[in-house]
């Protein structure tokens, strides 16, 4: 209980932190571009963080990427961490250009796990890699009905057995 | 004018608890719940809604708590929307009796005279109850019946003594395991004893009996077979035509008058309109921290500083569960072929629980009160097992085909069995609720400000009692066990901030959780409690609940 706690408290300092701006996070920047398109940017950073393998779903698998979509355009959701998800993706970038002078999407895995375990060396950027992680987790393992794990696709990988009855609907707070 | 019999705030075991006695005595009865109002129908085994979103409980950016813990010499003060915290437990009809694990338990007769029996402990506020153990006795047996519990009576030297001979409903299925954890105890020379459950091992009027998908504790009950307050007591007495629940009704003053009694309750309803309503007698149960909050934001022309708090003593001796969890791993193919299987069974309950140490003689300690073990596997959560997964053991974060061997390592080879361990969180005068002087939820409220205040003797019997979980954990064949013991509250276990007892200077409520000086204000959640006895509370919350609906008819 109390790693936990720990583990929530500072959480949630370190997304208000980078939320709020500081000026060093990833790496220090000036004013950071805003990328276009952060879709296939998450999209390959969820693939690499949890790549398909002959008998093991990867993150395309489990639609991981619309599972974050629908939790960063969830009007119930936390508008600090879906900002501080989406800003991560201007630092991602930030970074792979400064490093390699391309878009991390133009980098071979090994420049891509290269960068990456350079965000995880600081702690903001090692927050919203775990982030990005808490949602892929969502998405292979929580019910279908919230758009992850298709067909249980998820628990049938790890032998999971769900209760019953199973979810008809997504539940939102009545 | 008064437009009910009895108007109570709060929907819990405390408040269904009053509403059924009332209503099925011919009470006209108003219930206001400031949650949503679900059925069987509407609960799921559903992970994001039971854990990961607060589906059945506030917004934490909407209401929320703010925490103070020991810092240096003085206070820390974080609000629980910083800090993820949350001390919400299900508020929706029913309350946090919904999503109960079920596992009951009787208080016996030492809990309630600790300061009698064991004298005082230096920095805590132990007294003994103003009623003893035959006073509630009649009430947790009519508890077994009513809200039905099942479980089986074996005799040993801590068995409270009861006024029938067995539970009125067999014990639930239960699982493989149980049997190792019996001939570990045999070993080991303690008596593992069935574990009480208000959860349905037959079918009882309307409720079915329990369909066993191993989703019980933190989940809404499907099958109505889970004690909850909702299943096994407000549908009864809304059946009865005399019983009215409001949901989404948020209770934000009692309205006293010029000589101190309660003439009206004010709430916002759905829409945020203020609403007012009066009864005959007034019954607030809106578990702990809420209840004393509620008494504190009420203030009126005899109570300046709070309804009931003329000597201070609302919102004074909070306390929650002391203990912890010991845990170990079941490897499955470690187990071999037979057990390996048994390990893996998911579905009944391990209803194991061991009272061996409920009064602990040792020569360190003393002679001091213990608690109570009881074992189950580990949850069955599987999103936050996964999470559980993403550091390894130096904290560092794993990802790609690393992370996913330990997904494969973690999730299907083995599972978790745990040892909780329940003892005494000891009052003291540092452990209270107060009105927040900053933080207000969405209605522009006071929130309440929650001191914690562990006291140390608590860690050193959470320990003595976490080291014995601990060794049957090893006998019965689990890996790494670990002895798991800790000072942070559990949210869900809270109890006291509006004391029942005889002298009014040093007590909120009087023996029958009356209030001191105010005729026609009763309490009725577990805030009347002195001392916690090893918790859960659930069972003593309905039978002292059940008690003080018949004194409130005896007052009608």
């Amino acid at each position: 209980m109390d790693e936990w706690r720990h583990a929530l408290l500072s959480r949630r300092t370190f997304l208000l932190a980078s939320a709020g701006g500081l000026a060093a996070l990833f790496a220090p920047a000036v004013t950071l571009a805003q990328t276009a398109n952060p879709w296939p940017i998450l999209a390959a950073v969820q693939e690499h963080l949890f790549p398909a393998e002959p008998g093991s779903p990867g993150a395309r698998d489990i639609r991981a990427l619309a599972y974050l979509q629908g939790v960063l355009g969830d009007p119930h959701g936390d508008r600090e961490e879906q900002r501080f998800i989406l800003k991560g993706v201007d630092w991602l970038e930030d970074l792979s250009r400064q490093r390699h002078k391309a878009s991390f999407l133009d980098l071979d895995p090994i420049r891509r796990e290269q960068v990456l375990r350079e965000v995880a060396n600081s702690r903001p950027g090692e927050n919203w890699l775990s982030t990005l992680l808490l949602y892929v987790c969502e998405a292979l393992l929580t019910d279908p009905v919230y758009g992850g794990n298709p067909d249980g696709i998820g628990w049938a990988w790890l032998r999971h057995q769900p209760g019953f009855p199973r979810p008809n609907h997504p539940a939102r707070r009545a | 004018m008064t437009d009910f019999d009895a108007v109570i705030i709060g929907s819990g075991a405390g408040g269904g608890a009053v509403a059924w006695r009332l209503a099925m005595a011919g009470k006209r009865v108003l219930v206001l719940e400031k949650g949503p109002w679900f059925s069987e129908a509407d609960y799921f085994k559903d992970e994001l809604a039971c854990c990961r979103r607060s589906v059945y409980t506030p917004d934490l950016r909407d209401e929320q708590h703010v925490i103070e813990e020991a810092a240096g010499k003085g206070w820390s003060a974080t609000p629980t929307r910083e800090s993820g915290w949350d001390f919400w437990n299900g508020n929706v009809v029913g309350g946090s009796s919904n999503f109960m694990s079920g596992f009951f338990h009787r208080l016996k007769p030492v809990d309630f005279r600790l300061r009698s029996e064991f004298g005082a402990i230096p920095g805590a506020n132990v007294v003994d109850w103003p009623i003893s153990y035959a006073d509630l006795e009649p009430y947790y047996t009519e508890v077994e019946s009513v809200v039905g519990v099942s479980g089986r009576v074996l005799p040993h030297p801590f068995l409270e003594p009861r006024s029938t001979p067995d539970f009125p409903y067999p014990p639930t299925a239960e699982h493989p395991v149980a049997a190792w954890i019996d001939a570990a105890c045999d070993k080991l020379g303690c008596r593992a004893l069935p574990l009480p459950r208000a959860v349905l091992s037959r079918p009882k009027g309307r409720r079915r009996y329990c369909e066993y998908s191993g989703y019980c504790g933190n989940y809404g009950c499907a099958s109505g077979a889970k004690g909850g307050a909702r299943a096994a007591l407000l549908d009864e007495a809304v059946a009865t035509g005399r019983c009215e629940v409001r949901p989404h009704s948020q209770v934000f003053r009692l309205v006293s008058d010029a000589k101190g009694r309660v003439k009206a309750v004010e709430y916002f309803d759905r829409d945020g309109k203020k609403q007012r309503v009066s009864g005959k007698v007034y019954v607030v149960a809106c578990q702990a921290i809420e209840t004393s909050r509620l008494l504190l934001a009420s203030t009126g022309p005899r109570h300046p500083s709070g309804l009931g708090n003329r000597h201070g003593q609302v919102g004074r001796n909070l306390i929650f569960s002391a203990g912890g969890v010991s845990h170990g791993r079941l490897v499955f193919d470690e187990l071999g072929p037979q057990r390996g299987a048994e390990a893996r069974v998911v579905g009944p309950f391990v209803n194991r629980t061991l009272h061996d140490w409920y009064v602990i003689d040792d020569p360190e300690l003393g002679r001091v009160k213990g608690g109570v073990l009881d074992f189950l596997m580990g949850h069955p959560n599987v999103v936050s097992r996964a999470l559980a997964e993403r550091r390894d053991e130096d904290g560092n974060l794993v990802w790609g085909s690393a992370f996913k061997r330990r997904l494969e390592a973690a999730l299907r080879g083995e599972r978790r069995i745990d040892c909780e361990a329940f003892a005494d969180w000891l009052p003291t005068d540092n452990g209270f609720v107060a009105l927040s002087g900053k933080v207000k939820d969405k209605w522009g409220r006071a929130v309440a400000r929650v001191r914690l205040a562990p006291h140390p003797h608590d860690l050193k019997v959470g320990r003595y009692l976490a080291e014995r979980g601990a060794n049957v954990l090893r006998e019965l064949g689990a890996k790494d066990v670990a002895v798991g013991v800790s000072d942070s509250p559990p949210p869900n276990l809270v109890a006291g901030g509006c004391r029942f007892g005889r002298d009014p200077k040093a007590s909120v409520l009087d023996p029958d959780c009356r209030m001191h000086g105010v005729d026609n204000l009763f309490v009725a959640d577990a805030s009347f409690m002195p001392t916690g006895g090893s918790v859960p509370y659930t069972w003593t919350i309905y039978a002292n609940a059940l008690r003080v609906g018949d004194r409130i008819l005896a007052q009608l």
